[in-house]
């Protein structure tokens, strides 16, 4: 993902007094971060933190004596005992690697994942868990510029958290703007913390999108719906000044990537966490941002291109991004998901699975009964998601 | 009423058109040593070669009941039965008919479902995925060749015929047209009580270690009702006897009889129900008998104090104190309603010596299991009755396997068996030979 820029810059010629290097960026945490540490220990959970009605932050400490060295945006992969069975997921950091004595995730809960329930509703401060890591390279500290925009949305919140902490720990908030999307006020993780950041660093700029307002509560009063070439240019005018950083579900991705070259951004300045499987870009291990049973709430932002979704197949960890019009069996294809299947359209049922969240659209010809469709089953062969879905599989 | 012997002659009216199997010589020749009112001789209970011969001449060519439309309540609903070696799938399909096939996939021949019970979307083969819709029809046979035409390799239908809720299969290609004058005459009957849109409540499978006609024999008499303390706390000991046959130690529960039945008679004279017994036992394919009859006690339902067991009423009756509407039909029925459920018997060869005898209780569709009814105290009096009846069968299984067997005379209280084994006699000899 790190790539070579060349800033246009004249050669003055040699001038004596004249510097031959231009005055380029530094990294963050230039000269004071340690350099990133392998970290492979079991770590123990010492505080849960709720930080909205499904989102939880975990606090692990070490085992083992020592402090830990990574970039913010940076992931690490957690194994867990749920009855018995190891399951593995990455997670990205929330903390800043400048409080190096713990580490935190922040985690969405999602139902039916093979994770984050048992994370939300089981581990007790004092169970164990096992981490390793750190990976990925979706970090500011590898991009050095003067000017950041972040972008993210629900739970791709996570590398903002990091990043923004770092920056304000090192004292180098100079000219960040955080533009967040969620699905509603009550969804919006630290947002006191981000606006009290903002509030004592003139460099730093939050901006909360929202796609509804809360049940139940006053209207919300920021920016509405979803994010658009329109809303981000008019928020973040200087947005082609900005080493732009994105991480959120893949629809949401996708939709940005089309935005930011719509508004003139160089391709070259903008970054992803990608996780989307068969991507040649993408990390041996996928690096979802939050949770490894889903890379955001399926929920929390539709996705911005009409049709466009996300697969997650439950049980094989594993996950799709759709073009309008793909049904969920092409999409197990695709992401290496054997179904078991024969007519593909709907009429021997031989593919039928569970639909664990989400919505599809089915068009059957007899293959399954209403009764069947009521207790959470469908045809994927003649099924496009209708949104973001999970499928037991 | 009095039920004649009907003079059978001993030798076939006709010559069979082709030599007889020697399981179907064996078979006639079993039947021509049958001494008139007489129990059956030990070979048509006991070998499995008469047997195999039975299914073939008897149960794969009579009307044969099967269940009820509440076993299929919606489409894809599906019932699995064994009738000897044929297995019939009885669904209820996309247009809510209830149809019947053979349990046979088109391709190879394999079971296509194998469960006694279930929904399907499509009929799908495990095999090979060939796929059929409710109707029949294949609609997707993988990699099938363009020479083939689909459309003819739809599904084997089976012949099914729905009376007010009572389902009735027949394997022949021209099933006995009879049971259309069956259904005339019973349909009346069963109609208020609504057993089509019934549900449910409780289905028990027990398998008697007996030959079917034993079982069968064994429903048609009260003879042996003392074996039935529990039957009895409802059901008159009288029942299928003539004045003259009453004996004095029931004399005084036959009092009780004869007022209740002027009083039920009366009831179902006010709400239009029909009410007298009509009996056609030996001399059609479709046998039977249909009879409205009080029940002891509360006279309401087979509690033991004759009380309802369920709340609701099924069907469109006025009031609980209804007795009982039963119904017999050959070769494998027998069946209650009365005012708050209906309970259902169907009879299923498995083997020369085992009998499969489902029980179903069926109540009102709205009836709310736990506030309207409890399964146990639903079921009780039925699953003793049951078990002794099958205890009973057993023994007789046993007697006439022995040497020492010798058919014996049937009683004065055993008119109904008797009917029925001529029944059978009458239907042996007539498909022999055709």
């Amino acid at each position: 993902m790190t790539e070579l820029r060349h800033d246009a810059w004249t050669d003055p010629g040699p001038t004596p007094g004249l510097r031959l290097v231009p005055d380029l960026p530094r990294a963050v945490g230039d000269g004071l971060l340690a350099p990133e540490a392998g970290l492979d220990q079991e770590m123990v959970l010492r505080r849960r933190v709720p930080v909205t009605h499904d989102v939880v932050t975990l606090v692990l400490e070490p085992t083992v004596p020592g402090t830990f060295a990574y970039a913010p945006g940076q992931f690490v992969t957690m194994v867990v005992d749920v009855d018995g069975v190891p399951v593995e997921r990455c997670y990205t950091l929330s903390s800043p690697p400048t409080r190096p004595h713990l580490l935190t995730i922040t985690v969405k809960r999602m139902e039916g994942g093979a994770l984050s329930p048992y994370l939300h509703d089981r581990l007790r401060p004092g169970d164990r868990v096992s981490v390793r890591g750190p990976n990925g390279d979706f970090t500011v500290a590898a991009h050095p510029a003067a000017r950041y925009l972040l972008l993210s949305a629900g739970s791709g919140v996570t590398p903002t958290l990091s990043t923004v902490r770092t920056m304000a720990d090192l004292g180098e908030l100079d000219d960040v703007v955080v533009v967040h999307s969620a699905r509603t006020p009550a969804d919006l993780a630290c947002r006191g913390e981000l606006d009290a950041l903002a509030a004592d660093h003139p460099g730093l700029r939050v901006v909360w999108v929202c796609e509804d307002d809360s049940p139940g509560s006053a209207s919300w009063q920021g920016p509405r719906g979803r994010l658009t070439a329109d809303l981000l240019a008019a928020q973040v005018p200087d947005v082609g000044d900005r080493e732009v950083f994105t991480c959120g579900p893949p629809g949401y991705m996708t939709a940005t990537r089309a935005l930011l070259a719509e508004v003139g951004v160089d391709p070259l300045r903008c970054h992803e966490e990608s996780f989307v499987l068969g991507e040649s870009a993408a990390p041996a291990v996928p690096a979802l941002p939050e949770t490894g049973d889903a890379p955001v709430a399926l929920t929390e932002v539709p996705a911005a291109v009409p049709g466009t979704a996300t697969v997650t197949f439950g049980r094989s960890g594993r996950e799709v991004v759709c073009a309008p019009g793909t049904t969920v069996l092409a999409a197990a294809q695709q992401a290496g998901v054997s179904l078991p299947s024969s007519c593909g359209g709907g009429l021997c049922g031989t593919c039928k699975s569970g639909l664990l969240a989400g919505k599809v659209e089915m068009s059957h010809q007899g293959g399954i009964r209403p009764r069947e469709v009521a207790a959470g089953k469908f045809l994927p062969c003649c099924s496009t998601p209708d949104g973001d879905i999970v499928v037991d599989a | 009423m009095s039920l004649l012997e009907p003079a059978l002659d001993p030798v076939p009216a006709a010559a069979p058109a082709r030599p007889l199997t020697p399981q179907r010589e064996a078979l006639l020749r079993a039947l021509d040593a049958r001494t008139p009112g007489h129990s059956l001789p030990a070979p048509l209970y006991t070998d499995p070669d008469l047997h195999q011969a039975e299914l073939e001449l008897l149960w794969q060519r009579q009307w044969v009941f099967v269940g009820t439309s509440a076993e299929v309540p919606e489409p894809g609903d599906y019932v699995t039965l064994d009738i000897g070696r044929a297995s019939v799938m009885v669904l209820r399909d996309d247009d809510e008919q209830v149809r019947a096939f053979h349990n046979v996939c088109r391709h190879r021949g394999a079971r296509l479902v194998t469960e006694d019970k279930g929904s399907v979307g499509n009929i799908v083969c495990g095999y090979h995925r060939w796929t059929y819709s409710t109707d029949g029809r294949l609609v997707h046979a993988p990699q099938l060749g363009p020479d083939i035409d689909p459309a003819c390799l739809s599904l084997l239908s089976v012949h099914v015929r729905e009376i007010e809720g009572l389902l009735f299969v027949c394997l022949a290609a021209d099933p006995p047209d009879d049971v259309e004058d069956v259904a005339r005459v019973i349909a009346p009957y069963f109609a208020p009580h609504h057993l089509g849109s019934a549900k449910v409540a409780a289905q028990i499978d027990l398998v008697e270690d007996g030959n079917w006609k034993l079982t069968m024999e064994n429903n048609r008499e009260c003879y042996h009702c003392d074996g039935h303390p529990d039957l009895l706390c409802t059901f008159f000991q009288t029942w299928g006897l003539a004045e003259h046959q009453v004996p004095d130690r029931m004399r005084a529960s036959h009092e009780r009889f004869l007022l209740a039945d002027a009083e039920l008679a009366q009831r179902c004279a006010a709400q239009g129900l029909p009410y007298p017994t009509i009996s056609d036992l030996v001399d059609r394919p479709l046998g039977f008998r249909v009879e409205r009859s009080p029940m002891d006690a509360a006279g309401e339902s087979f509690s033991r104090d004759g009380t309802r067991l369920v709340q609701r009423t099924l069907g469109d009756v006025d009031g609980f104190r209804m007795g009982r509407l039963g119904l017999h039909a050959q070769p494998n029925l027998w069946l209650h309603v009365c005012a708050d459920h209906a309970v259902t018997f169907a009879v299923f060869p498995v083997g020369v010596d085992k009998t499969l005898v489902r029980t179903t209780w069926l109540v009102d569709a709205d009836a709310v299991e736990g506030v309207d009814y409890d399964v146990d105290a639903l079921t009780e009096v039925w699953r003793h009755t049951n078990e002794e009846d099958a205890a009973f069968v057993a023994l007789a299984q046993r007697g006439v396997s022995d040497p020492a067997y010798v058919p014996g005379p049937y009683t004065e209280t055993e008119a109904q068996v008797d009917a029925f084994v001529s029944w059978y006699a009458a239907r042996i000899r007539e498909e022999i030979v055709r």
